[in-house]
């Protein structure tokens, strides 16, 4: 078991900096999912802490060490990769005890290991078969296997569940759940599905541009998302980004409005100075009615997406703009039908505009 | 239309039993002749009923005992040769495969451009050196210049089988304690065994027919068994077809038997990297 600290980490390719100066701590035991969009640097991150990509500036201290010049070997960590990488040429029983074979483990030992981690991932019955003949989801346990067998300190998956399918998926969530309890032990997550960051995480690293945006809970980044970029990337359906006007401000309160919205007052976060802002609601907070102390939008259904327990409506308010809701699955809706949704100004939050220059209808 | 369906099949028999002909003929020429009594070699019109003999054999061992240890520098010479270019060839193939760098990309290239020139145009120079050196008429000269010619296209081969192996397992190996020289041990030489045949291949067959180099770094002690059979041409009591044929088959037979054995694997050599999976 180890905790870890990144102090001032950087990664740079040849004048092109991937990783832009990341401080973390990970405390013994805790499991930490790294996520963001493709290129937003968590994978590099990743292989940084395993030691197959050299820490252009800055510190990695594992268990207290510094470990920048450790070689993957001695950093006392565990990888389990997307393509699992197992060696075809082994059977699964070899596969599991290569690390313990190289480190000359006695026999009895390793064999020991191998079946107890076997017994974990239920895959004894699979020892002395090669990797060819397994299914993509034993092949993940396998690759798991491999590294529990090792007893690491520190372990790292780098998007292990993503080449299984749906169902296979949550199965195998659920598994490493459960090995993280029962095993205690650091574990460091990447992936780009944020369902599986907000499951799986005790708290979650979110990373874009190779820069952190914001680390914390799951569900204190679900209510209280620092920036619009990590407000947009955590949670599904995705939050919605009205742009608005802050006519001013007052006790922290912000007097917002814009076409079919407010004048309502919100809590105005980081914005100081009246002009353009965004203005974020979940698609979960907006209902489908009209009360005294509610804010209305305005439109129409675009396009209805039924779940079963719950719809997603695709909402086109009066202004042009596009909105999701989610509404409970045996309301009745029809497309075209003119509706007025509303929310309370305590569930959403005001970002300044220049955290989403993309944002279209934002002013630049 | 049925004249058409049949025509094809037909075609293609005809152009298989060409092809078949065409590369069986020398073998079967040179193996029936082995055994033909002398009078029946070159008779006009071709002899295709004979009394088989082993009559050649019989003075091939008497008279040519020169031969049978020519067999035995051969086959020393293309052992050598054959480990020392699949040790280089995967060594470097493994590098080139790894290394991404435009200078590595540039050195490809030379190591092809190297087998466009003649061989005789390397071979001269080398003459006074190997003489300065010591080695002429030694093993280890063709050893080294056998191996030193199919290197180039051994690394090439090697390059492109090993780049078929996912970076991902040296990574998972570096992680799970391997050195660099444990992961090309354990994990890339295993999973590129039949490239490494396929280069073996290659250099057995080039290493154990030889001539060229063969005739101008050896003398005596290092002698080849192609040497002595170009030595039977030239026999001052004339040549004797029969025996020559049968050394050309004692010659053959071992690097034939090598190469069918082999086939599969060569041909799984030769497409690397054609198809993904």
């Amino acid at each position: 078991m180890a905790d870890l600290r990144l102090t001032g980490v950087k990664k740079d390719y040849g004048g092109h900096s991937v990783i832009k100066g990341v401080d973390l701590e990970i405390r013994d035991g805790e499991f930490v999912v790294f996520v963001g969009p493709s290129g937003c640097g968590k994978s590099t991150l990743l292989r940084m802490i395993a030691g197959l990509e050299e820490i252009s500036d800055g510190t990695l201290d594992i268990g207290g060490k510094r470990a920048n010049d450790l070689s993957p070997r001695d950093r006392g960590i565990a990888m389990v990769f997307q393509s699992y990488a197992l060696y075809p040429h082994l059977t699964v029983a070899e596969n599991m005890g290569f690390g313990l074979s190289l480190r000359k483990t006695p026999r009895a030992e390793a064999t020991a290991r191998v079946a107890r981690a076997a017994e974990i991932l239920q895959i004894t019955h699979l020892l002395d078969r090669k990797p060819s003949q397994l299914s993509g989801g034993q092949r993940q346990r396998v690759a798991i296997g491999r590294a529990i067998v090792r007893e690491p300190s520190v372990f790292l998956f780098d998007e292990p569940l993503s080449n299984l399918d749906a169902a296979l998926r949550m199965d195998m969530r659920m598994e490493i759940a459960r090995l993280h309890r029962d095993l205690g032990a650091t574990m460091i997550y990447v992936t780009h599905d944020q369902v599986e960051a907000m499951t799986l995480a005790d708290r979650i690293v979110v990373l874009n541009g190779g820069i952190v945006q914001q680390v914390g809970r799951p569900i204190d980044l679900f209510r209280d998302p620092c920036n619009a970029f990590v407000a947009g990337f955590i949670g599904s359906p995705r939050m919605n980004f009205l742009p608005v006007t802050v006519d001013s401000l007052s006790g922290g309160m912000a007097q917002v409005s814009a076409a079919g919205v407010g004048p309502v007052a919100v809590a105005a976060g980081r914005i100081t100075m009246p002009g353009p802002a965004i203005l974020s609601i979940r698609p979960q907070a907006l209902k489908p009615d009209q009360a005294a102390d509610r804010s209305p939008l305005h439109g129409h259904v675009v396009l209805l997406e039924r779940m079963g327990t719950e719809t997603v409506v695709n909402l086109r308010l009066h202004s042009g703009q596009s909105v999701l809701a989610v509404v409970p699955g045996d309301l009745e809706l029809q497309p075209g039908q003119d509706i007025t949704f509303s929310f309370a100004p305590a569930d959403v939050r005001l970002f300044p505009a220049s955290d989403l220059p993309d944002q279209p209808g934002t002013p630049h | 239309m049925r004249a058409e369906s049949l025509l094809v099949p037909i075609g293609k028999t005809l152009a298989v039993a060409a092809i078949l002909v065409w590369s069986l003929f020398p073998i079967v020429f040179i193996v029936a002749s082995s055994v033909k009594p002398g009078q029946d070699i070159f008779a006009v019109p071709p002899q295709w009923v004979f009394e088989p003999t082993l009559q050649h054999y019989a003075t091939l061992w008497a008279q040519w005992g020169v031969f049978f240890r020519g067999l035995w520098n051969s086959l020393l010479i293309t052992i050598g040769a054959t480990v020392l270019a699949v040790v280089a060839s995967t060594c470097a193939g493994y590098a080139f495969s790894r290394h991404a760098a435009r200078w590595l990309d540039l050195s490809v290239v030379a190591l092809i451009a190297v087998r466009l020139i003649p061989p005789i145009v390397v071979t001269l120079p080398l003459f006074p050196i190997v003489n300065r050196l010591g080695l002429a008429d030694t093993h280890l000269v063709l050893i080294v210049l056998y191996a030193t010619f199919f290197v180039s296209l051994g690394t090439v081969l090697m390059r492109t089988f090993i780049d078929q192996i996912p970076r991902d397992l040296d990574e998972a190996a570096a992680i799970d304690g391997a050195s660099r020289l444990t992961i090309l041990w354990r994990v890339i030489v295993p999973l590129a065994a039949p490239g490494i045949l396929a280069v073996a291949v290659f250099v057995i067959v080039f290493a154990w027919n030889e001539f060229l180099f063969a005739f101008i770094f050896t003398g005596t002690n290092a002698k080849t068994a192609p040497l002595v059979i170009s030595e039977m041409i030239g026999s001052i009591d004339g040549v004797d077809w029969g025996v020559l044929f049968a050394a050309s088959t004692v010659q053959l037979a071992p690097v034939l038997a090598f190469v069918i054995l082999m086939n599969r694997y060569l041909v799984a050599g030769l497409t690397a990297g054609a198809t993904k999976g």
